[in-house]
């Protein structure tokens, strides 16, 4: 009977085959290859170069400090605006779930260059922003191609991934915990610092992870928002595996980016670990 | 002498187009135990949350200290409440939780540690200043609640049916804790409870509720011994309640006997509602009681019997020490005291509940 059991465990395992699959094929080659491309010049030859090009190379430097100062720019200002944001669709009764995930998720269905290139057109010299302005007699502004438009533009874009898990942990706080804490003696304020922003932190990570995290490698904002003229890491990537094919390079850079990344979301792994479930995974 | 702490006046509160409450009035006395007593939906806790200051009546006022307090926000209030599921800060620890008000109240570090110190004691919980409160069983949470509850020295306790969530034994023990740390304490309790016997066990005072109307009031004895409708016959304590007639002042007539009782004031040949309760019916050989009937079921329920007898097409209950066999003719005999008669009901709220 135990031998039955083992058997049928080990059919059951093979359910999982076409996913460890698909992990092997699209996700650890892939690595492989990109390793070995990394850690190898033009030649074939072992090196290190490539790896250590990101903080070597003045270009490199640059783009990478640009890209740290987008990605953290941009969490920090989705952080700011989604816990008015929530609080205000939980104080609206909003929180009835559907009709407020279906304005947070709204956006996300439209495609991601439109909405990129929408900015563009908003933000550009001649664009509506400065009529808007202008009309109403201020005087125009000149963002478009700087790391304002950028930052908008990722702002935009990334909000939802840090609404949603915000939301989600909040709308989870039950209700008696916040009248607990009123009747103990606290005030609006109070109760937001006390118990919703603690119990809040799980959604935070979250968000903080799946808005750090693309807005420090993508590159298309940077490419249409920044004119061209403004390169974040993501930017020099492509392009050493486009224009300039050298492979090697762009893997290299690659790599490095990949552990600054893990390197910089390992604490909030670390927390969740630590018993409390984080709202999104 | 009665000294006010609490005033409720006029109070009339609806959710959803349903009176929940109309027309209330209610008065606890300083350093009362009162308790609000009735079914679910009798609007007992929304008068609690009206009191806390977490829901607003849509007219009337309440008093604290002879301050209106109608439009205060609940952090304003000097009452904190023990919620029915603890409420305890998942993000804080025991002592954290307990600290919470006395922190906003900017008190020492001395003071807070002394407090809780002396409010873990007060509820047999030392030594817990460190624990999680998630590690915690539903009593020792409940414990803690009631904890950080006291500890800023309310004047007034809201008790949401603190218990509820206990087993049966733990649910005793703490109703004892509770009358403990109320003389301790001293402070004015005000309790909500479905529970009669958690109320009559406790209470100073017992407010019966049904449909948002105060059903009766009065001590635990007076309300068990005296119930004034079928309500509260019903709802306090088995009790067999049998339409009568009453003859005149001290005398009953139930199922075509006449029974002396002790009432009076009910008019001659009235129809009226009997309430007797079945440990004060007694089994006597057939012929020798009042009335005569047919032992129809016997249930051995621990420290008595409770036997059924089926006179013409009542059944009676009664709780006896001795068991009765099944199919035996009895007779069944009161005594005058223990006869309670109450007028018929004249409202739907007096009347007993019936589950569907």
């Amino acid at each position: 009977m135990n031998e039955d059991k083992v058997r049928n465990g080990n059919k059951r395992s093979l359910l999982s085959g076409p996913y460890a699959l698909w992990i092997a094929g699209f996700t650890i080659l892939p690595l492989i290859v990109i390793m070995k491309y990394a850690l190898t010049d033009k030649t074939g030859a072992f090196t290190t170069a490539n790896l250590t090009a990101i903080f070597t190379d003045p270009i490199n430097r640059k783009a990478l400090w640009l890209s740290l100062k987008i990605a953290v720019g941009t969490t920090l200002i989705c952080i700011l605006l989604s816990y008015p944001m929530v609080l205000a669709m939980k104080h609206l009764g909003l929180g009835k779930k559907g009709f407020s995930l279906f304005i947070i998720i709204l956006p996300m269905w439209m495609n991601f260059i439109l909405r990129v290139l929408a900015w563009q057109m908003i933000l550009s010299n001649n664009g509506l922003l400065n009529l808007l302005l202008t009309t109403l007699g201020f005087e125009p502004v000149r963002i478009a191609n700087t790391e304002t438009a950028i930052m908008i533009g990722s702002v935009y874009d990334y909000l939802p991934y840090m609404m949603l898990p915000i939301f989600t942990a909040i709308m989870e706080i039950n209700e008696d915990l916040i009248e607990a804490a009123k009747d103990l003696g606290a005030g609006g304020f109070t109760v937001f610092r006390k118990v919703i922003f603690p119990l809040s932190i799980p959604g935070l990570l979250s968000g903080f992870v799946m808005v750090f995290v693309p807005s420090m490698t993508s590159f298309v904002i940077a490419d249409i928002l920044g004119g061209g003229k403004l390169q974040l890491i993501g930017n020099i990537i492509e392009q050493e595996f486009t224009t300039a094919n050298n492979w090697p390079a762009g893997s290299g850079l690659s790599v490095m980016l990949m552990l600054l990344v893990l390197i910089s979301t390992a604490f909030t792994m670390r927390r969740k670990t630590e018993g409390r479930e984080s709202a999104l995974w | 002498m009665f000294d006010p702490i609490l005033q409720l006046e006029h109070i009339t509160k609806s959710f959803d187009g349903k009176k929940i409450l109309n027309d209330f009035d209610l008065e606890i006395g300083r350093n009362e135990f009162v308790t609000l007593l009735g079914p679910s939906g009798c609007g007992k806790s929304t008068i609690l949350r009206i009191i806390g200051g977490f829901v607003r009546p849509d007219s009337g006022r309440v008093f604290f200290d002879a301050q209106d307090i109608t439009m205060l926000p609940p952090e304003k209030r000097n009452v904190n409440t023990v919620f029915q599921k603890y409420s305890l800060f998942p993000h804080m620890n025991v002592e954290e939780n307990i600290a919470f008000g006395l922190k906003l109240k900017k008190k020492s570090s001395d003071y807070i540690r002394d407090k809780v110190k002396y409010a873990l004691k007060l509820v047999n919980l030392d030594g817990f200043e460190k624990r999680d409160t998630l590690s915690l069983s539903g009593g020792q949470q409940q414990r803690v609640a009631i904890a950080r509850a006291i500890v800023n020295e309310p004047e007034v306790l809201l008790l949401d049916e603190p218990l509820g969530a206990l087993d049966l034994k733990l649910r005793h023990e703490m109703q004892r804790e509770l009358i403990k740390i109320k003389k301790e304490v001293g402070i004015t309790f005000l309790y909500v409870t479905h529970d009669q016997e958690e109320a009559l066990m406790m209470s100073d005072r017992i407010i019966v509720m049904n449909k948002g109307i105060i059903q009766q009031a009065g001590d635990s004895k007076s309300i068990y011994d005296e119930p004034q409708n079928a309500f509260v016959a019903d709802f306090i304590g088995e009790s067999n309640i049998i339409d009568g007639i009453m003859v005149k002042d001290l005398l009953v007539n139930i199922q075509g006997v006449d029974f002396p009782c002790v009432d009076t004031g009910f008019g001659e040949n009235n129809p009226v509602d009997v309430v007797i309760r079945p440990e004060d019916l007694e089994i006597v050989k057939a012929g020798e009681g009042y009335l005569t009937g047919q032992v129809i079921s016997i249930i051995f329920k621990g420290a008595y019997y409770e036997i059924k007898v089926k006179v013409n097409d009542y059944e009676w209950m009664i709780q006896s020490v001795d068991p009765a066999p099944i199919g035996e003719l009895v007779g069944l005999t009161i005594d005058p005291d223990n006869i309670q008669i109450m007028h018929k009901p004249l409202r739907d709220d007096e009347e007993v509940v019936r589950d569907e």
